[in-house]
């Protein structure tokens, strides 16, 4: 039993320290919000007029794919008839552009002709078209291995400025640039380090609604976009992936290019003529993370308004780093006082306090720090006072626990005896608690957007480290400590066992 | 006798709080219907964030800077606290962004003047143009929705952890500590911003939070209390004397961070940006910690007493010593010996003594030989 405690004890500690160290030794360290350290800042010009309608859908689409990358709270503001999107913690501008999606036009082309792109250093192996037989309305895609390259900006990039003003110019000409057919172009995949001959235009991403999604089915992941009904959704698809289904001389791969920002982000052998149901369904050997990214491209292609490319700035932080100053040091005045009063009341015991947050503020810090690095979470100063706060109020699981111990010294108990049962009685009660609070913090990540989910994502991070170190840190300390002498001597908890004439007055 | 404060701090206190119910349903009552007054008659004081408002950009030259701006805006009798400068930096220009509230034209015009006349440019340079509200009004809708989900399982997990009355109740202490809170802002017209929002959930968390805490004191006392006929009046006052001091701690203990930012932080720091942040905080701390005793729990009394189980009992209450032989033993004193320790109390006879092992549940385990 001691021997159980104490490596729960050293292993909490353990962990604690050793996380920590290795965000140190890492170079993790929190990242600051808008408020505090400031950021990019997009400004998105649509082209043409826009009506008011289109343009506030168009920044609700944006907030969620902005939303869905991380946990940071990212502020999305229209400014005249611009969208400005402030990114925390953002430096590079290629980063935020690639965060935002350039121009967020999303095309469909029939894919001519795939090839290995000559401009990329390492060779890759493509798999290929995996042609799963699947219900209904399906294509597949083809998934090449995907390298790490991104293609350089030069050359290709060349011809997709030629591809974007020569649009508009009648067809069956020559262009004199790229020495293609008036229409075809030739784009670089993402990441899969191909190069595509493409057709003419034959789509845009407005011809699905703005609900795509992620799914899992048959035990892999697909994305599902729902077709727009009429002339400006399901009849335009349908145009194209009968004609691709045919793989005449238009389309000779069968296979529907979806390219965003003058990439193809994946190219879909198509398997069915006409999509009777309004959905496609676009599955194939993707990840999570593919998958999800390939909904949100969809999704964004969906913004019923066209931007110009965006542009750069970074932005300073709104408040100073004086603000961030006076909250940290009243932040931990106060939590001195906190420690004060707790030593106050519950003399020798307050020690398993101090330990308990040490531990906890340990472990916050490592998660706030590594999910600063992969997830790009940003604190902001309501973010690093309520995290404070928070800490003040899980100060309650041992306040909770010592009030059980000190019922049961008075009563006559050593510490010693009640320490085990003591803390059964109030595990219980702190479990209710803080199954509560998560169950809050679980719904509100889920279902809202901005500063509540930031709110929502550090209430159940604060919840948790209150269980895990109640349960690995304050049980074994306790138990441990009161098997000392030392705590068995005395008034230790401030409390003797009573009088008697006290207990019944 | 030891006094109130020593009986306080070993929780001997016996303080007939359910008895005196009505005190805190009419305070709280009063207070809301303020609530409602107010945020009728001047409703609340949105900020920038959820409003929308005026963005000036202004390019950096001449003696523009952060600091001139906020001079510029002094001049021209707007409070900076609420307003947000940045400097907006790409390749080597930078310019200036002021976002304010809405303005009168002629205001608008002349910071514009101030502004260009600062960066020794044209009126023209400075650019103005409206800007919406961050918090758009799909947040609010979403976030809506996201509470009432929240609501439904929270009610339906305390329904099945406890009961339905303490969900019930513990969803109307909620609702009054957000009300209250909301009202303080409605009432001394301070500015609501995404933070406000954020501390008003921290709030309706810590409200939520320390009500369980309570409610399981007198879930644990009505099994303990289920043997014997004990009205529901009594098992609320027992168990809501039991958790005085760890509320009265728990309250502390939340408070001294949050009366440190407001005090230390924003008075003598002067981070104005944390001021109401941590002023909202207080007030909804503290009425979180009052709602979960004079609301919360007498709500399940008065729910309780109209059950079957203790209609037969209701009014009756133990007070006294008569709650502390309740809360000790956890059998209620006969109505004999109520009689007699009435009388004795008028006669000045003290109660006979009781020996603290017959007041255990169960007799502590005896201390063994210590071992080697």
């Amino acid at each position: 039993m001691t021997r159980r405690l104490v490596i729960s004890l050293v292993g909490i500690v353990l962990l604690a320290g050793g996380t920590f160290t290795a965000n140190i030794v890492a170079g993790n360290f929190p990242a600051l919000g808008l408020d505090l350290q400031g950021g990019a800042s997009v400004t998105m010009t649509p082209v043409g007029e826009v009506d008011e309608a289109a343009l506030s859908v168009a920044v609700d689409i944006i907030r969620q794919r902005v939303d869905s990358i991380g946990v940071a709270e990212p502020e999305i503001i229209r400014q005249g008839n611009t969208v400005v999107v402030n990114l925390p913690g953002v430096k590079d501008q290629q980063q935020a552009l690639d965060t935002i999606g350039r121009t967020g036009a999303v095309e469909m082309r029939p894919v001519l002709k795939v090839a290995e792109n000559p401009e990329n250093t390492t060779t890759t192996t493509v798999q290929g078209a995996t042609t799963t037989t699947v219900k209904g309305a399906t294509t597949t895609t083809l998934k090449p291995a995907s390298t790490t390259l991104p293609p350089p900006a030069g050359g290709i990039g060349s011809s997709r400025t030629a591809a974007v003003t020569t649009t508009t110019v009648p067809a069956e000409t020559v262009n004199p640039i790229t020495g293609l057919p008036e229409g075809q172009t030739i784009l670089p995949g993402r990441k899969d380090g191909l190069i595509y001959l493409l057709g003419p235009i034959e789509a845009t991403g407005e011809v699905f609604s703005n609900d795509s999604s992620a799914q899992v089915d048959a035990g892999g992941w697909v994305v599902v976009a729902k077709l727009r009904s009429g002339a400006a959704g399901a009849d335009v698809w349908n145009a194209l992936s009968t004609k691709c289904f045919a793989g005449g001389a238009d389309c000779p791969t069968k296979a529907v290019a979806i390219i965003l920002d003058g990439e193809v982000i994946s190219a879909p052998t198509v398997q069915t003529p006409t999509f009777d149901n309004g959905s496609v369904q676009i599955s194939g050997s993707f990840t999570e993370t593919e998958a999800k990214d390939l909904a949100r491209v969809l999704q964004f292609g969906a913004v019923p308004v066209k931007f110009d490319t965006p542009t750069v700035q970074t932005v300073s932080a709104s408040l100073g780093e004086d603000s961030l100053r006076a909250a940290v040091l009243s932040g931990l005045i106060g939590l001195l006082l906190v420690l004060l009063f707790l030593l106050f009341y519950y003399r020798l015991l307050a020690i398993v306090v101090v330990g308990g947050l040490g531990v906890s503020g340990l472990l916050l810090w490592s998660v706030i720090s590594w999910l600063s690095k992969t997830n790009g979470l940003a604190l902001t100063l309501s973010g690093a006072a309520g995290i404070i706060v928070s800490v003040g109020v899980t100060v309650d699981s041992y306040v909770v626990f010592f009030e059980k111990l000190k019922d049961d010294v008075q009563q006559g108990r050593t510490l010693r005896n009640s320490a085990a049962r003591g803390f059964d009685r109030a595990w219980r009660t702190i479990l209710v608690a803080d199954t509560v609070s998560l169950i809050g913090a679980v719904v509100l990540w889920q279902l809202t957007v901005g500063s509540v989910r930031g709110f929502a994502f550090f209430l159940g991070l604060s919840t948790l480290s209150d269980m895990v170190v109640s349960y690995f840190f304050a049980r074994p300390a306790v138990l441990l400590l009161a098997k000392t002498k030392l705590f068995n001597r005395g008034r230790v908890l401030g409390v003797a066992k009573a009088k008697i004439s006290e207990a019944v007055a | 006798m030891a006094g109130g404060m020593s009986r306080l701090f070993r929780g001997e206190t016996t303080i007939n709080f359910y008895g005196r119910r009505n005190i805190g349903f009419i305070a709280s009552g009063l207070l809301l219907l303020v609530t409602v007054g107010s945020l009728f008659t001047q409703g609340l004081n949105l900020g920038i964030d959820f409003k929308g408002g005026v963005a000036f950009e202004v390019p950096v030259a001449g003696t523009m800077s952060e600091a001139k701006a906020k001079e510029i805006l002094a001049d021209n009798k707007i409070r900076t606290d609420n307003a947000k400068i940045q400097t907006l930096t790409s390749g080597s220009t930078e310019r200036i962004r002021i976002q304010l509230g809405d303005l009168p034209v002629e205001t608008r015009t002349k910071i514009q003047e101030g502004l260009a006349k600062a960066a020794s440019a044209t009126v023209n340079d400075v650019s103005v143009s409206t800007v919406s509200s961050t918090w758009g009004r799909n947040i609010t809708v979403k976030a809506i929705n996201a509470l009432l989900v929240f609501f439904l399982i929270v009610s339906l997990f305390i329904a099945w952890r406890f009961e339905w009355r303490m969900a019930l109740s513990a969803i109307a202490a909620m609702v009054h500590d957000v009300g209250i809170s909301v009202g303080v802002y409605s009432v001394f017209k301070l500015e609501v911003t995404p933070a406000t929002v954020v501390a008003f959930l921290t709030i309706l968390g810590f409200s939520l939070y320390d009500t369980i805490v309570v409610f399981d004191k007198v879930h644990e006392n009505n099994e303990r209390f289920s043997g014997s006929k004990v009205s529901y009046g009594d098992i609320v006052n027992v168990s809501m004397n039991q958790v005085l001091m760890r509320s009265l701690n728990t309250s502390i203990a939340a408070l001294l961070p949050v009366l440190s930012l407001l005090v230390i932080g924003s008075g003598l720091l002067g981070a104005i940006a944390l001021r109401e942040f941590a002023l909202a905080l207080l007030v909804g701390l503290a009425t979180g910690a009052y709602s979960s005793i004079f609301i919360a729990t007498p709500l399940v009394g008065i729910l309780k007493e109209r059950s079957d189980q203790y209609r037969s009992m209701k009014g009756h209450l133990s007070l006294g010593a008569d709650m502390a032989h309740l809360m000790h033993t956890g059998a209620p004193v006969g109505r004999r010996a109520a009689a007699r320790a009435a009388t004795d109390a008028s006669q000045g006879i003290a109660p006979a003594p009781v020996a603290v092992e017959t007041l255990l549940s169960h007799p502590p385990r005896p201390r063994k030989k210590s071992r080697r």
